[in-house]
């Protein structure tokens, strides 16, 4: 039988289809790749729906879009708590306790992250123009997503963060922090909001990009990120610009839209 | 046969292409042009390529886009650090000797000027949902720009800043108060021997209008994009009719326009800010009114 394999996460689907089933892709554009090497991040066509374990998800909307799920009985997901739009009066909420409290609250991250359980229907969107990034997680597999990046994950996927010293903050201008998001037996689906526009590119073993750290958005734990100071002197005055240096082999995300601290 | 010309660059082009290699604008759309005159500019398709020396920019993506510049080892292009999104190791960047940097910081604009040498791609973004404009330049060409408005150029323009010289005052003595409603500064942008290319950041979209001799218009201050150095500007202020309301209420409600007059083209974007409070203006720099 005759299947179609999607370009931005390879799942196979039948015949006929006009999206992914399993991340919501169009299967029927072109893949857009400029010359320099970035692929965009499929747009998902308004009201696309696809699955995850026994629920789906529905995307609504194309500027500010709302990943709105119908959970099955038994699937639950977790998300932090000012991204959900509205739920179902009947669905149950838990909450899930991070750890590292007194820090991520220093750093402006929610030290609790809430859970959905189904049945029931529950919606998430973030505060600003862009995409939802929906990254399948096959079985093994490691991503690290910048902060305030996350949208919604499925309850495969456990969750932790990394505090990277030095990096620039987009809000606090010393440091930040990343969400680290792993699956082991199981397979799983996390959502991210890019803010503009999403690109994604592979690198090769040892293939190094430098990117500004608020334009960071996600990438494959086998990819390296340093921080690299370019010194720039303007008369009298010396300023360090501050770039994350990428190392492959492995996936960058990044988005088009950050507000860079230093410009404040 | 006829040489087909760019209707929004005004520069001989490719017919047959998808898009203008001087602007990037597509070539295979209707004009949309209001009743009133005003020129849609039409957004720069996703991945369209805009050729200039022997260099490249891509521009991805439709929200909030990124213009993705191509280098070759002899051209460079500079641009306000904050715009960096991704670089390739193999450019080189160093800052711009930027003379006036107190003037700079007074009005708020960046301080450091990068400038940006191949080969290699380096892509620039900003921050703020809106299109990107290229303006392709031709020796002698001179375009204002309104203060932060400015993505990129190639080094081949010529960039200087100047004081606008539109304002008002409010307030008398020592609580006199200006305002620059255009901006403390207006970026200007010259080519003198070579080509060049300029490439501005919109918030909403941008609709351009090609002004007669003489021929006014008035515009939200903070509306301006860029307009043709021949194009003139100054304040106008409009009182309404308050009919039997207060005195005062026909100077609380007053409007402050940028009047502008031609010749020239005059480009708005549709995302603004909102216009300064509503106090008594004290003094301009030169204004026209209206009572009504």
């Amino acid at each position: 039988m005759e299947r179609i394999e999607c370009q931005w996460c390879k799942a196979q689907n039948e015949a006929g289809q006009s999206t992914c089933s399993t991340c919501g892709a169009p299967l029927d554009a072109r893949n857009k790749v400029s010359d320099s090497g970035w692929k965009e991040a499929p747009r998902l066509r308004d009201m696309t729906e696809f699955r995850f374990s026994s629920s789906t998800c529905q995307v609504e909307g194309e500027l500010v879009p709302v990943a709105e799920l119908n959970l099955a009985s038994g699937d639950s997901v977790f998300f932090e708590h000012h991204v959900l739009l509205w739920k179902d009066e009947s669905t149950p909420l838990s909450a899930l306790n991070t750890g590292g409290g007194i820090k991520r609250m220093l750093g402006g991250m929610p030290h609790v992250v809430s859970i959905a359980h189904g049945p029931g229907r529950v919606a998430f969107s973030r505060d600003a123009a862009g995409e939802v990034v929906v990254l399948p997680m096959h079985p093994s597999m490691e991503i690290d997503v910048r902060e305030h990046a996350f949208l919604v994950a499925s309850h495969s996927i456990s969750y932790s963060f990394v505090r990277i010293k030095g990096m620039t903050n987009v809000l606090h201008g010393e440091g930040m922090f990343m969400d680290r998001f792993v699956t082991s037996g199981e397979q799983g689906i996390l959502l991210l909001h890019g803010y503009g526009n999403v690109f994604e590119r592979t690198l090769r073993p040892g293939e190094k990009i430098l990117i500004e750290p608020g334009g960071f958005l996600y990438k494959d734990s086998s990819v390296t990120m340093n921080t690299v100071q370019q010194n720039v002197k303007t008369g009298m005055m010396r300023h360090g610009m501050f770039l994350a240096e990428m190392t492959g082999p492995g996936r960058v995300g990044i988005q088009s839209m950050y507000v860079h601290a230093g410009a404040e | 046969m006829a040489e087909f010309v760019c209707r929004y660059c005004r520069i001989p082009s490719d017919p047959t292409g998808p898009s203008c290699p001087s602007c990037g604008a597509p070539i295979d759309v209707r004009d949309v042009v209001s009743d009133s005159g005003w020129e849609e500019q039409p957004p720069i398709r996703d991945m369209a390529k805009i050729a200039f020396g022997g260099s490249t920019c891509q521009v991805e993506g439709t929200t909030v886009p990124v213009a993705d510049f191509g280098l070759n080892g002899n051209e460079s292009i500079f641009f306000s650090h904050h715009s960096v999104l991704w670089t390739e190791p193999t450019v080189t960047m160093n800052a711009m000797s930027m003379a006036g940097g107190w003037n700079r910081v007074r009005a708020g604009l960046p301080l450091v000027m990068m400038n940006a040498r191949g080969p290699g791609h380096i892509a620039l973004s900003e921050d703020s949902p809106g299109e990107v404009i290229a303006l392709p330049m031709r020796p002698g060409h001179q375009v204002h720009v309104r203060e932060h408005r400015f993505f990129a150029a190639t080094t081949t323009v010529g960039y200087k800043w100047n004081q606008s010289g539109v304002w008002y005052t409010t307030g008398q003595g020592d609580d006199t108060e200006y305002h620059y409603p255009v901006g403390y500064n207006i970026d200007a942008f010259q080519t003198d021997g070579a080509n060049g290319l300029l490439l501005l950041h919109a918030p909403g979209n941008v609709f351009v209008r090609n002004l007669a001799a003489r021929q006014p218009i008035c515009i939200q201050p903070t509306s301006l994009l860029y307009k043709d150095a021949s194009v003139g500007m100054a304040l106008h202020i409009e009182y309404p009719n308050a009919g039997l309301m207060s005195w005062s209420t026909r100077y609380s409600y007053r409007q402050v326009w940028l009047r502008l007059w031609g010749p020239g083209r005059v480009a708005v974007q549709s995302v603004y800010e909102r216009p300064e409070g509503s106090e008594w203006i004290t003094g301009t720099s030169g204004a026209t009114e209206t009572r009504w």
